[in-house]
């Protein structure tokens, strides 16, 4: 089977060189695993598994696997194994290699060698040539699998003997004192000759050409996909872990165990005390707790969307259903989308400058309130402009044939058809504007940890009277808290160390694992309503 | 920019696309599809004599997109209670002259239309007219079904409520005048016209989109139908269905002419030939070129060009 190039059309049982090549696949996938375990600290470089460390352990794997890959090139080159190479790796695959190569000659002759300038570029362009010209002058199954598998034993052979090693240390000689450690070098290594050596083993495994590309971009594709996931993950994780103590501090079940509550007029007991949800900063709590912070948060997003949202799909509507295509709409939506990346700062100095002044002359929840909904206006302008566009003019059409008129029908027809849009819309903008920290720390900011006597109370805090203005709601104006800010300043600022909060790590946490969940349950309640206004769409 | 003339001796009319380019005497239109054999169009083949009333009255109609004369001086009459087709290669005009029949063209920004149309008489191309009013009298079935992303019986009663005829809100209902018994009655009635009651009476609060192609063209007829129109325009109904759906669309056109005036699009002339009572055939550039009988449109054309373009030649 010497230089097979033909191919059958219908392939035998699973060959055994098959079946080696997805197990290399398969190890180079635990391996980056492996390394991102360890760049996230699960696993720790030093701690031996099954009696080898966890350095070697790396550094052996890829010396396997390295000449594994370069194993089954040679193999397909020399024809043991049956493939279908093209006549080379491709351009691509070459100049990725090369700039590799080029970076670990350099590492390699400037830092392990001590070589000057000259030295290293030198050393850079020999290695980086060489890769170029293994890859791109010989046969494909050569060209993609010898620089992959040279690279990863190689960096397999560094972590085995020790030069980098747990305790190596790469100091960037720079003024700042900038240096890299191995708890972080290794992983990195590790991770990308994975990738590298994966992508090679997976091309062999489909035995190079048209297939074996398709099958290697696959295996790099869905790692990758996954390793984002792994990412969101662990970053959901690692909050709720380090949050949970602090978060259930001090709970009790059981029937008067909670504070006392007056509901409509009937005062009983919860049966359920929660302090960190429930109890301010006190001197004489037992457990501080963010309760203000939360309500404030909870009040600042409301009030947002109840200002931006009928504006800003007020304003959509013109524009899209309206207002002639022209200068005009192009005016608007230039100026939306300019909007939406203002930094956040900038509202806020605006809300300090111009609402402040106007609304009590003090931070007050409602300036709080009025600063976000300008932030997410122009995103619901936005989202709700391209789902009103997204409406097939069919639909307007049949209405305008039935004799309806235009605002009935864009009542009736365009904007519920338009609803999952726009609640995707506001989603996204609760999700940017229930964690700024910035307009708040301007507008509404009061004491850092407030009391849980300073919690607002909006709904209860409406007064009426019989002389103008009739309503009044004083809670509303009160400077306040909210969760991002008092994470902020408690880390920041230090504030707390000082003052009565006890453990304030275990505070930090749990306060920012309570944004979290204030912040995916604003998700969960708009994804709900979104599922709700689709399915009414829908059919089945 | 084109001109219709009208020749004192004979009667005729010459369509020509260039003013200074063809003289009066020159009988032969300039744009003609390949295979067209040239000919100039006489006003007696567009005479068609019926008996009853005339439900609507087109005279000298133009329509111009843009630069681009779309529709060029058509007259004709429109019988009440009956089914007329309109045939015509693609771009001939016979949907745009469609549209023309209940200012659907209105919506469109670049069209700009000249001439008369009169419903029962009145004109519906003045100052003052009430388009609701209008559609409500002269309803309108697309060419790709179109319902609404609604139950099927919310499409149904969506014109008379939007028209305020029907009331079903919260407040009706809170004050007990709902109309609930009567949207039942209406939606009843009007699926039973368009023949789809029997397939969709048990899932009547099901999304019209869950419906085939052929229920939801149906819906769509009835959904017209509902707000009790006069005359039922319809621009190629059948175009994307299956055969069975089309015949069913076709049995439903015909029942209805015993009611209502159809006016209906059709590239498909076995179509207009089975089921309409006279035909107006649009050839290239906008211009109506016969209308008469569809027997005698069909059997025996006046035109050369129609007698072409019926047998295949081009087209």
């Amino acid at each position: 089977m010497a230089g097979a190039t033909e191919s059958t059309l219908v392939s035998e049982d699973t060959t055994e060189t098959e079946a080696v090549a997805a197990g290399a696949v398969g190890l180079a996938a635990v391996l980056f695993a492996l390394s991102l375990a360890a760049m996230f600290e699960l696993v720790t470089i030093t701690d031996p598994i099954a009696g080898v460390p966890m350095v070697a352990l790396l550094g052996g794997l890829l010396v396997l696997l390295g000449l594994a890959v370069v194993g089954f090139g040679v193999g397909s080159r020399l024809g043991y194994v049956a493939t279908d190479p093209r006549p080379t790796a491709g351009l691509v695959a070459s100049g990725a290699f090369a700039l590799v190569w080029f970076v670990v000659g350099g590492l390699v002759a400037s830092q392990t060698l001590g070589l000057g300038t000259a030295g290293w570029v030198v050393a850079s362009l020999v290695t980086g040539g060489a890769a170029f010209a293994m890859s791109a002058l010989p046969r494909e199954d050569i060209g993609s699998t010898l620089p992959a598998g040279a690279l990863a034993a190689f960096a397999g052979i560094v972590f085995l003997t020790g030069v980098i090693g747990p305790s190596w240390v790469w100091d960037l000689g720079w003024e700042q004192q900038a240096s890299f450690n191995a708890e972080f070098t290794i992983p990195v290594l590790t991770g990308f000759c994975s990738l590298l050596v994966g992508w090679a083993a997976a091309k062999a495994y489909g035995g190079f050409g048209a297939r074996g590309r398709h099958i290697g971009a696959y295996v790099l594709v869905y790692l990758n996909a996954l390793s984002i996931i792994a990412v969101l993950f662990l970053l959901v994780a690692f909050t709720v872990l380090k949050g949970l103590p602090g978060l259930f501090n001090g709970l009790a079940f059981g029937a008067g165990a909670g504070p006392e509550v007056t509901l409509v007029g009937v005062t009983f007991s919860l049966p359920l005390s929660w302090p960190f949800v429930m109890n301010g900063v006190a001197l004489l709590n037992d457990v501080n707790g963010v309760l203000p912070a939360i309500a404030g948060t909870i009040w600042l997003v409301i009030g947002a969307v109840l200002f931006a949202v009928p504006l800003g799909v007020g304003a959509a509507v013109f524009i899209t259903e309206y207002a002639d295509r022209g200068r005009f709409t192009q005016v608007v939506e230039v100026a939306t989308n300019g909007l939406w990346s203002t930094p956040s700062i900038v509202f806020g100095l605006f809300g300090l400058a111009f609402l402040v002044p106007r609304l009590g002359n003090q931070k007050s929840l409602l300036a709080g309130m009025l600063t976000l909904g300008f932030m997410l206006l122009p995103l619901v302008v936005i989202t709700s402009r391209e789902s009103m566009l997204a409406v097939p003019d069919e639909y307007r059409d049949a209405s305008a044939a039935l004799g309806v008129t235009k605002w009935q029908t864009i009542r009736s027809i365009v904007l519920p058809a338009a609803l999952p849009g726009i609640v995707t819309g506001i989603i996204l903008g609760v999700g940017r504007i229930a964690g700024e920290t910035a307009p708040i720390l301007l507008t509404m900011s009061g004491s850092v940890a407030p009391p849980g006597s300073q919690t607002v109370d909006v709904v209860g805090g409406f007064q009426f009277s019989l002389a103008p203005p009739f309503v009044t709601n004083p809670e509303l104006m009160r400077a306040t808290s909210a969760l991002p800010y008092q994470l902020y300043s408690l880390i920041t600022a230090g504030v707390g160390q000082s003052s009565n909060i006890g453990a304030i790590d275990e505070f930090r946490w749990a306060t920012a694992l309570i944004l979290l969940v204030v912040v995916l349950g604003f998700y969960a309640i708009g994804i709900a309503t979104r599922y709700y206004f689709r399915s009414k769409l829908q059919h089945e | 920019m084109s001109e219709t003339r009208q020749t004192a001796d004979d009667g005729q009319t010459t369509t020509d696309s260039e003013p200074d380019g063809v003289s009066a005497g020159t009988d032969q239109p300039l744009e003609v599809t390949s295979g067209e054999t040239r000919e100039r169009t006489r006003d007696a083949w567009v005479e068609h004599e019926f008996e009853g009333d005339a439900k609507l009255s087109v005279s000298d109609l133009d329509v111009y997109y843009g630069d681009d004369h779309a529709l060029k001086g058509v007259s004709m009459e429109i019988p009440e209670n009956s089914v007329t087709a309109l045939i015509g290669p693609s771009g001939c005009g016979k949907s745009t002259f469609l549209r023309c029949l209940n200012r659907m063209n209105d919506r469109i920004k670049a069209a700009s239309i000249d001439g008369s149309v009169r419903l029962e008489g009145e004109e519906i191309y003045q100052e003052g007219v009430n388009l609701v009013e209008l559609r409500k009298r002269v309803g309108m079935v697309f060419q790709s079904p179109n319902p609404f992303p609604k139950s099927i019986a919310d499409n149904i009663s969506y014109g008379p409520r939007k028209h305020g005829d029907l009331d079903t809100g919260l407040l009706a209902n809170l004050l007990g005048r709902s109309d609930d018994d009567a949207v039942d009655e209406l939606v009843e009635r009007s699926l039973r016209q368009a023949a789809l009651w029997d397939e969709v009476q048990d899932r009547l609060d099901d999304n019209a989109l869950g419906l085939s192609g052929g229920q939801q063209q149906r819906l769509c007829i009835a959904r017209a139908l509902a707000t009790d129109p006069e005359v039922l325009l319809m621009d190629e109904p059948a175009s994307a269905l299956d055969p069975i759906a089309t015949s069913k669309i076709e049995d439903l056109v015909h029942d209805l002419a015993e009611d209502y005036t159809v006016v209906i699009v059709t590239h498909n002339m076995q179509q207009a030939a089975r089921i309409s009572d006279q035909t107006a055939v649009f050839l290239t550039g906008g211009e109506l070129v016969e209308y008469g009988d569809t027997d005698q449109v069909f059997e025996d054309p006046q035109s050369q060009r129609v007698e072409d373009y019926i047998s295949g030649k081009f087209g």
